[in-house]
């Protein structure tokens, strides 16, 4: 996927849209990309069609969840986020002027394949930690997991330099507890832990802002 | 409500060109183009249509007049002094027509001629020339669609349509690009775009944008502008459903996602009976039936050109 373009690119909203125009705006888009779609059908190849059904349905995942698109949005407005560019233009605008070079949909990637598929190791459920919370208790069970810091990115959308930092426990360069909670839940959801718990068993660890 | 009720405020002395085009034949661009110059007409512009629909020149007859005598062709053959004295009067005041060419095809004319015929008709004592372009992509249509002002291009809602629509929009932004680029390479580039299956793989703009980058980088800078300023506007013609009008929505997203082309959405008009029963009369559907969900839709169209506006997608 183009890094460049944001899930509200990809449904075509303003950052402010609100819950049913993100609700709207997903059904709109699944309509537009459907088989047969009448603007679609001859300008994608099939199999672009199903990627980019894929891609709304990955984005409306997110921006549907108050919790994960609190930290998807703080990605966005975080100048450490080098992978996402903070579009602050029309999605229209933004296509037609800064056009992302070679077809923003054609070519299929690992990454694009990923959100359509669950992740095969964690198929027997979430599972939730045995031992305490902690940022290396985390890394170890990722490792185990054999899940790369930089795929959690990928997935997330959130720097892999933030998921270090959770891992080495660098609560002066984490965000607030509001931000980082969502932060948490995209990290244990990507190696296949239960998200909730996970969470507020770490940030229960973390000491109160100065 | 009426059509005076709709107008926009005057005066407005900036002459524009309108240029209605769609790639496919027999989806209403000549009634389409005859409501609409009737329509702007009503709101106290001084209009004169123009058409230069090869295949079949008719917008006489959408119009209700009779063939004129003097056509384009006789000024293009320079038969005639003025461009002036091949437009004549319509029922509708305010509202002139210069019939097309059936020998336009035919003369060939080259790029430096067709911007020649566009100065001339430009330099009107008009305020809008609305031109009816007919069915196809060939040069000359392409050329005078770059040439617009406003460059509305008309689909209906069906599958061989829309896609001649978004053909019509390469091909158009393809000759553009192919008149911009600079170097040999580049330009070598763009005309091999123009085949579908070309090696290169390119099969639009995006692609060609990537490929040019390559080549060089500055030019693809003044590819990319060029891209920027093509702004076709959609029209949505026989609109039978919601479903139908959102199509136009569609198109806009989907062109700016996968063509890199941002296009806009200018309106859309209602499949109506009493079209084709005033086309059989040989009347416009806009005179005879102006209540009617048709002329109705053309009224909003044309006012929403006027004012530069576009139908936007609030969820």
């Amino acid at each position: 996927m183009d890094a460049r373009r944001t899930y509200y690119d990809v449904l075509g909203i303003e950052r402010t849209a609100s819950l049913p125009q993100v609700e709207r705006a997903y059904r709109f888009c699944l309509e537009m990309y459907g088989d047969g779609a009448l603007a679609t059908y001859s300008l994608l190849e099939p199999g672009e069609q199903e990627e980019a059904r894929a891609r709304v349905r990955e984005a409306y995942e997110v921006l549907r969840d108050p919790a994960r698109r609190r930290a998807y949005d703080l990605s966005l407005a975080t100048p450490l986020f080098r992978s996402m560019r903070d579009n602050g233009v029309a999605p229209a605008a933004s296509y037609a002027a800064g056009a992302p070079g070679p077809a923003a949909v054609a070519a299929p990637t690992p990454v694009e394949e990923a959100p359509a598929s669950p992740p095969a190791p964690f198929a027997s459920g979430p599972v939730v930690l045995a031992e305490a919370v902690t940022g290396s208790a985390l890394r170890r069970f990722r490792e185990a997991k054999g899940v790369s810091l930089e795929e959690i990115a990928h997935k997330s959308k959130i720097s892999s330099r933030y998921l270090r930092f959770i891992e080495d426990e660098r609560f002066d360069m984490l965000p607030a507890p509001v931000y980082l909670r969502g932060f948490l839940q995209e990290y244990a959801r990507a190696v296949g832990l239960e998200p909730r718990g996970t969470a507020e068993a770490y940030l229960s660890r973390v000491p109160p802002q100065p | 409500m009426t059509a005076a009720a709709l107008s926009s405020p005057l005066p407005r002395s900036r002459r524009e060109i309108w240029c209605v085009g769609g790639g496919k034949g027999g989806i209403g661009k000549s009634l389409l183009t005859a409501a609409l110059g009737w329509q702007v007409a009503r709101m106290g512009r001084r209009v004169v249509l123009v058409d230069v629909d090869l295949g079949g020149a008719n917008l006489h007859t959408c119009l209700g007049v009779p063939p004129p005598t003097l056509t384009l062709g006789d000024f293009i053959q320079r038969r005639v002094e003025r461009i002036e004295d091949v437009a004549v009067e319509t029922h509708q005041a305010g509202l002139r027509l210069i019939s097309g060419a059936s020998d336009l095809g035919a003369a060939n004319i080259n790029y430096a001629q067709k911007t020649r015929i566009l100065n001339r008709i430009r330099a009107l004592d008009v305020d809008i020339v609305l031109i009816d372009l007919g069915a196809g992509t060939s040069f000359n249509i392409l050329d005078f669609f770059l040439l617009a002002d406003q460059a509305i291009l008309t689909v209906v809602p069906e599958p061989t349509s829309i896609e001649n629509g978004y053909r019509f929009i390469k091909s158009a932004l393809f000759r553009r690009l192919r008149r911009a680029a600079k170097g040999a390479a580049v330009q070598d580039i763009v005309e091999q775009a123009f085949d579908q299956k070309n090696p290169l793989g390119i099969k639009n703009p995006l692609d060609l944008l990537g490929a040019v980058e390559k080549e060089d980088a500055g030019e693809a800078d003044v590819l990319r502008r060029e891209i920027g300023s093509f702004q076709p506007r959609f029209v949505v013609n026989q609109v039978r459903s919601p479903v139908d009008a959102s199509v136009g929505h569609q198109l806009v997203l989907a062109c700016a996602r996968h063509l890199g082309v941002r296009a806009t959405y200018a309106g859309y008009v209602d499949y109506d009976d009493a079209v084709w029963r005033c086309v059989r009369q040989r009347r416009l559907f806009s005179e005879v039936a102006p209540r009617c969900p048709a002329a109705q839709k053309v009224a909003q169209l044309a006012r929403g050109l006027l004012d530069g506006d576009s139908l936007s997608l609030t969820w």
